[in-house]
């Protein structure tokens, strides 16, 4: 009896330990090696009488040079605020987005955090994981008034601003390859007829018009449609439509923009098998001399910049989608959002409150936004480009943008389910699919998650 | 009677971990995803009630059909492409001669790759421009042939069982080498004296000997083929245009992508009864083959 008791007791210890290894090591993971150089360096200073613990996630968990000032600009943070201890975690993108979801799920919020502004800002609001920061805003007004014009609209939710924009992404620039169109004495095209002409003359001299990667299924939608169908929509259309406020997506315009990207696909302006390759694919193609243009986000410039052959990068120009014949939309725009930015969690007192907002101006005063120009970051916050610190094709995209008027990208403005409709939707379409039939299935999503 | 009744406490400890376990990280997410299937929720913020909506609407959705499709495709291909082949294999390759070791070990290493670097190494033979597939088309003339192996939704799905079924050969016939050396010698020796050999020998002997084995690979094949995530997700993620979606990937994709929580639940609690429904099937069907023997 008493070795089954001995027994007994051996199990409950063995289970015990279990469990709590299961517990300790998630904290462990959670806290690393942050922490332990945080508090390494607060109690090397002298350590004031409060103390603040803040959690911090982030995604700068790269390699290139922004990433790195970055990482370097929490430290100092760390250095200058010895009574502030992070206690940090950094994940890719993806997995961070899912992550924070997670955490915003189970009510485990870390204090400060990268939000993303439209969708995700209004989801987080919904869920009343966020606090406003108007006030941080409002106690330096000079700060707050640098930003460019409806940089904090999509950060915007019943007038409340619930993050700082640190970066402007523009999502719809097309790249091309200047040496091309000279040998084949091609225009730029500016207008609708001018970019099928250039199709046609590239495909016959075998060069692929424009490389196209939508594997990922969002590039389609997220660098062409949403600048293509702003063209002939306009954008107030887009968000009532968005917002199921007087307009549906089976509205004639929004099909007649369906079949306008439709009509690329069939004179053959993407190559074969674009549906099988990712954006880096379609860098790839464009890097290999193989095509002549492609249409992505201004994150291409980095990828550029680091990767391309020089005699291709020296021949790399930006413009933007021509214009669109009878368009509602306005000619000289193009979609783009103000990406991501500091958020805090909408549970902490007054003490962490505090230390939050210090972080969140550390990471988005003027000195950061400086510094991500400086490394190659389009920002929504007027500073000059130093000419020596960036690349030359930065600093004309950073140009173009001055002149642009910017509209709504469709992921950030539609609902997630929306989002996901859009996607699938233009890869059936580029595939051949019917635009009446898809702009149906796109009107019955969005329409459905938004409960109407 | 005393030492039974030990022996009963003494199984009851020694299970009670496992069970533990399995009850807490299997029974009880199952229990709340069926929970979780009657609540519209976006997995932050309130959730809302709504009875059978999510369920009825699983039913209506024809993504959900061609999900369920695309995984009897998988499953076809696994149960009749897996187990076959690894069977044959198993047979060929019972001999321990250094060409028999070498070969064995090559179809057994998929096994030990992640399913990662399998959809990764998968997808670059698919590629449309470098692709080997579709150099090696070329080079034998067969140009024609030439697809966009996984970017036509037609035959999407056809290309990705290519690589499930060659990743999990060897499993199956780690299982089927098993039961062949498990075989007792003197039932060997019996048919040799029945002058049995051959064909006949294989059906009437060693196929039999190994049919329990047959039964558990076959449930085996079914229900990881009904759960088939990863090379799918790796390579095409469901696309494109839902082409390749199989049910988990649905699932995974109304979760965690556009967040509808409650569906997601729907959708995998109709998920585990689909699949209890043809471990059943499958059961029953060969119980009754294993009588004709």
């Amino acid at each position: 009896m008493k070795k089954i008791l001995m027994l007994t007791l051996l199990l409950v210890i063995v289970i015990g330990a279990v469990t709590a290894c299961g517990s300790n090591n998630k904290s462990g993971s959670e806290t690393g090696t942050n922490t332990a150089t945080a508090s390494n360096t607060s109690n090397a200073s002298e350590a004031p009488a409060e103390k603040v613990k803040l959690s911090f996630w982030h995604t700068w968990t790269g390699d290139d040079n922004l990433t790195k000032a970055y990482l370097k600009l929490i430290d100092q943070f760390q250095e200058d605020h010895p009574n502030i201890t992070l206690d940090i975690q950094a994940m890719p993108q993806d997995a961070y987005k899912t992550r924070l979801k997670t955490a915003a799920a189970a009510n485990e919020m870390p204090d400060v955090f990268l939000a993303w502004a439209g969708a995700m800002t209004k989801e987080l609001v919904a869920g009343k994981a966020v606090r406003p920061l108007n006030d941080l805003l409002d106690s330096k007004p000079e700060w707050k008034n640098s930003f460019l014009a409806n940089s904090f609209n999509d950060f915007t939710v019943d007038n409340q601003i619930y993050g700082i924009p640190t970066e402007l992404t523009p999502t719809s620039l097309v790249y091309y390859n200047k040496s091309f169109f000279d040998q084949y004495g091609v225009k730029v095209p500016q207008t609708w007829d001018e970019l099928k002409q250039a199709v046609e003359i590239f495909k016959k001299n075998n060069v692929i018009p424009i490389a196209l990667g939508d594997k990922g299924s969002w590039l389609a939608q997220s660098c062409i449609l949403s600048a293509l169908a702003d063209r002939v929509t306009g954008t107030e259309w887009f968000l009532n439509a968005a917002a199921q406020n007087g307009a549906k997506f089976t509205d004639p315009e929004f099909v007649k923009s369906l079949t306008y990207l439709q009509e690329l696909a069939k004179i053959g302006a993407f190559q074969d098998g674009f549906i099988s390759i990712d954006n880096v694919g379609q860098e790839q193609l464009y890097n290999q001399g193989k095509a002549a243009m492609f249409i992505e986000g201004a994150w291409a410039v980095t990828n550029l910049v680091t990767q391309s052959p020089k005699d291709i990068l020296d021949a790399t120009h930006v413009t933007i989608l021509p214009a669109i014949p009878g368009g509602k939309g306005k000619a000289n725009s193009t979609s783009g959002v103000v990406g991501a930015g500091p958020a805090i969690s909408s549970n902490m007192d007054e003490a962490k409150k505090a230390a939050a907002y210090e972080l969140v101006y550390a990471l988005s005063g003027p000195e950061a936004q400086k510094m991500s120009v400086e490394n190659n970051k389009l920002v929504s916050y007027k500073v000059d480009v130093p000419a020596d610190k960036v690349s030359p094709l930065f600093a004309e995209v950073n140009q173009l943008v001055g002149t642009l008027e910017f509209s709504p990208v469709y992921d950030a403005a539609l609902t997630s389910a929306g989002t996901d409709a859009v996607n699938n939707g233009l890869q059936e379409l580029l595939l051949g699919g019917d635009p009446q039939k898809i702009a149906e299935k796109i009107q019955a999503a969005v329409a459905k998650s938004l409960g109407k | 009677m005393p030492t039974s009744g030990r022996l009963r406490w003494f199984i009851f400890i020694g299970l009670a971990p496992s069970v533990a376990l399995f009850l807490l990280f299997v029974i009880a997410p199952m229990i709340w995803s069926v929970y979780y299937g009657f609540y519209d929720w976006s997995g932050i913020g309130d959730s809302r009630f709504i009875k059978l909506d999510n369920y009825k609407e699983v039913f209506d959705d024809p993504v959900f059909w061609k999900a369920l499709k695309n995984n009897l495709i998988v499953v076809a291909a696994s149960v009749f492409g897996q187990v076959p082949i690894a069977l044959i294999l198993a047979l060929v390759l019972r001999k321990t001669s250094l060409f028999q070791r070498i070969v064995r070990g090559a179809i057994f290493m998929p096994m030990v790759l992640s399913s990662v670097v399998i959809g990764m190494i998968w997808q670059y033979m698919y590629h449309p421009q470098v692709g080997i597939l579709n150099f090696a088309l070329d080079w034998l003339q067969l140009g024609n042939l030439k697809r966009q192996w996984l970017g036509d939704p037609d035959i999407a799905m056809y290309s990705l069982t290519v690589p499930i079924v060659w990743n999990y050969i060897g499993l199956y016939l780690l299982l089927f080498m098993a039961a062949l050396s498990n075989t007792p010698a003197e039932v060997d020796d019996a048919a040799k004296i029945d002058g049995a050999s051959g064909a006949r020998k294989l059906f009437a002997v060693t196929l039999p000997m190994i049919w329990g084995t047959i039964q558990v690979a076959v449930i085996l094949c079914i229900a990881g083929s009904l759960k088939a995530f990863d090379l799918v997700f790796v390579m095409t993620g469901g696309g494109p245009a839902h082409g390749t979606e199989l049910l988990a990937t649905y699932m995974y994709n109304n979760t965690f992508n556009i967040y509808r929580f409650g569906y997601g639940s729907a959708i995998s609690t109709v998920t585990i009864i689909i699949s209890f429904m043809f471990i059943i099937i499958s059961q029953l069907l060969l119980r009754r083959d294993q009588r004709q023997f």
